[in-house]
């Protein structure tokens, strides 16, 4: 695991923007499937516009609250914006074609994964974020990113020599 | 930082490992229950990143440092507000150490061991701590019991360090072993968690090193190395603008037997897929039909060795062995080959025809699956796969040049480096023609790049990556032929 401070959500959104960064520099082709957990408030679509923008999408991030899923096709890649936050039913998943939004090249972020159960494989990445924690004088957002295969890993692998 | 040596890609042995703990705890000052907390947090955080709902754990630990592992995971998570219940197969009395420490503080802060029962694993995850990579014989009894009902129970099982019952040097399964779905490793990856059966076993792996200092690890050479993105965008730069075909090679396919076409022109389309600049394929007469149905491939049919003479003559690299047959033409052909100096991919019948006539070659990249590297090495199949390392470290010692094993974790060995392992593909690739694909990558990067064995590692990183994005729909019905399309992202990192 890997726990990096955003101090406001200037600097949430630059972290964004350097996952962004570490997607298109990774020579990855395997569909990232990347979960972001974290209350209401923590800064999940903070984090999402500046992925969004570094990517070539101008304008803000559309919810995909109510939609579930919203697609942006940015350069060579898609990119899905999944919010499964009223999702009521796992079996819901189903019609939303997950499974196929996943093709090569493919970056599908999935806010409230643990809401499809067993309906959606573990994601190559995780990003839970959380308020800092007061008592280790942090201020601002937590992020604490874990790598869970090999695609993921190669996303933060690029991460860290960004930051070396 | 830490995280480049939790990323770095090494493989270690289970020795290797226990000296890195050692190396931790005695030279640098980190007391080993420190980092038997350490290890505790990082198990539970991986926990919850995956299962972030699950309210509930069980705990299996075990009678060593193992166990003490999952003491401290059950103290955290109750802690943390989580229902954490622990079963054990010995009484805590028996903890030594660190285990007893962890042990009594399970228990200080309100914890307790509870008598076993099929019931305990009514809970959203179980957490194996039984042995970690402390076992070298099949787990009995109790343990044995526990691990084979938390395989049945359908619930996600979280391996601390290493399944237990999963030899940490082999990946050989004994007898019986937890199947994770997610494996939480400390300081350094484990060998067996890549080889044998060990992908079965480990699920996801995450590896945490802990916050031990990044230089650990110094003098001390890894067993194997994970193959990545960087060794093709190494071998497979972005191109010029003003680039022609002439600097991206001429490969010359050798192969095509009577009654075998589709190989050479598979290795063919391959090569021109991971970016060769010519392809020539040089088949039997009877086959120039099949290849050039492929006008971007250029053909030569040939009778005999004679005819391929001027094609090798302007060959920048060869792959060998696609569908040649053990024919006297097929001898005749990879003879004049191998006499012409050139670079070689050698596969399939090239490599059994080697077989009955061993010799050394320093310029060519073996590509042998595990039949056709027992008949290299004078083995029984079974003996390859038992160790599958060894056997690529003595096909690269006896025959020279960089040796591809291709199988579940495909290894590279070249001369003067450590061994490289490949951790992506699928069982979807197990199909007639991969082989024929992969010899045609490797060539195509060769003409290109210029080093075998860089060339090997990215070849073998691409095929598999291409494997993994055709078994997209599927895994069962996967052809060769699919991989060709996703080939062409793969060689463009």
């Amino acid at each position: 695991m890997t726990r990096v401070i955003a101090r406001d959500a200037a600097a949430t959104r630059a972290l964004g923007a350097r996952i962004a960064e570490a997607i298109v520099q990774s020579g990855l082709r395997e569909p990232l499937l990347m979960g972001l957990s974290g209350e209401l408030g923590a800064g999940k679509t903070t984090l999402v516009g500046g992925l969004l923008a570094a990517l070539g999408h101008a304008g803000p991030a559309r919810s995909p609250t109510y939609a579930l899923v919203e697609s942006y096709r940015l350069g060579d890649r898609d990119l899905h914006h999944c919010d499964l936050y009223r999702l009521r039913d796992p079996e819901e998943l189903n019609d939303l074609g997950l499974r196929d939004l996943m093709g090569p090249g493919s970056v599908v972020l999935v806010e409230w994964p643990e809401r499809a159960r067993d309906r959606l494989r573990a994601p190559d990445l995780v990003l839970q974020l959380a308020y800092g924690d007061s008592s280790r004088g942090e201020s601002g957002r937590s992020v604490a990113l874990h790598a869970t295969s090999a695609p993921g890993r190669a996303i933060l692998r690029r991460l860290a020599i960004e930051s070396a | 930082m830490p995280l480049m040596q939790a990323l770095s890609g090494a493989l270690f042995t289970a020795e290797q490992v226990r000296e890195l703990d050692r190396r931790a705890i005695v030279e640098r000052g980190i007391p080993g229950y420190e980092l038997m907390t350490r290890a505790g947090h990082a198990t539970l955080d991986a926990l919850r990143a995956l299962w972030p709902a699950s309210r509930s754990i069980t705990v299996l630990c075990g009678p060593g440092n193992n166990g003490g592992d999952g003491y401290v995971v059950a103290r955290i998570a109750r802690a943390q507000g989580l229902r954490a219940r622990v079963v054990s197969p010995i009484e805590p009395t028996q903890l030594r150490g660190d285990a007893a420490r962890a042990h009594a503080d399970f228990v200080a802060a309100g914890g307790r061991v509870e008598p076993w029962t099929r019931e305990a694993l009514e809970t959203d995850v179980i957490v194996d701590a039984l042995y970690g990579t402390g076992l070298t014989r099949a787990p009995t009894g109790l343990a044995a019991e526990m691990l084979a009902a938390a395989n049945a129970s359908g619930r996600p099982i979280v391996a601390v360090d290493l399944p237990s019952g999963l030899h940490a040097d082999t990946g050989a399964v004994p007898d019986i072993a937890a199947r994770a779905a997610l494996t939480v490793s400390f300081i350094g990856r484990k060998i067996g968690c890549f080889v044998g059966e060990g992908p079965e076993y480990v699920g996801r792996l995450v590896l945490e090193d802990l916050a031990v200092p990044t230089d650990l690890p110094a003098g001390l050479a890894p067993v194997a190395r994970l193959i990545d993105e960087q060794d093709v965008v190494a071998a497979l730069p972005r191109r010029r603008r003003s680039a022609h075909k002439g600097e991206y090679g001429h490969v010359l396919v050798v192969g095509g037997g009577p009654g075998m076409p589709g190989a050479a022109r598979l290795a063919g389309e391959a090569a021109l897929r991971a970016g060769a600049g010519l392809v020539t394929v040089a088949v039997h007469p009877d086959n120039t039909g099949v290849v050039a149905a492929r006008p971007e491939l250029m053909c030569v049919a040939a009778r005999g060795d004679a005819d391929v003479a001027s094609a090798l003559e302007r060959a920048t690299v060869l792959a060998v062995g696609p569908g040649l047959g053990r024919s006297d033409w097929a001898r005749a052909l990879l003879e004049a080959a191998l006499a012409s100096g050139r670079p070689a991919v050698v596969d399939a019948d090239a490599l059994n025809l080697i077989a009955e006539a061993p010799r050394r070659y320093e310029r060519w990249v073996l590509t042998p699956h595990p039949g056709e590297a027992a008949r290299l090495l004078g083995v029984p199949t079974a003996d390859v796969q038992r160790d599958r390392l060894a056997a690529v470290r003595e096909l690269q010692s006896r025959y020279g040049g960089t040796v591809v094993l291709k199988g579940a974790g495909s290894l590279v060995r070249s001369p003067r480096e450590s061994t490289w392992l490949c951790d992506r593909g699928n069982p979807g690739m197990a199909t007639g023609g991969m082989g024929d694909v992969l010899t045609g990558a490797i060539a195509g990067i060769v003409a290109q790049c210029g080093d075998l064995a860089l060339a090997a590692r990215a070849g073998v990183f691409v095929h598999a990556q291409a494997g993994d994005l055709a078994a997209g729909r599927g895994e069962r019905g996967l052809l060769a032929g699919d991989l060709l399309d996703h080939l062409h992202a793969c060689v463009n990192p």
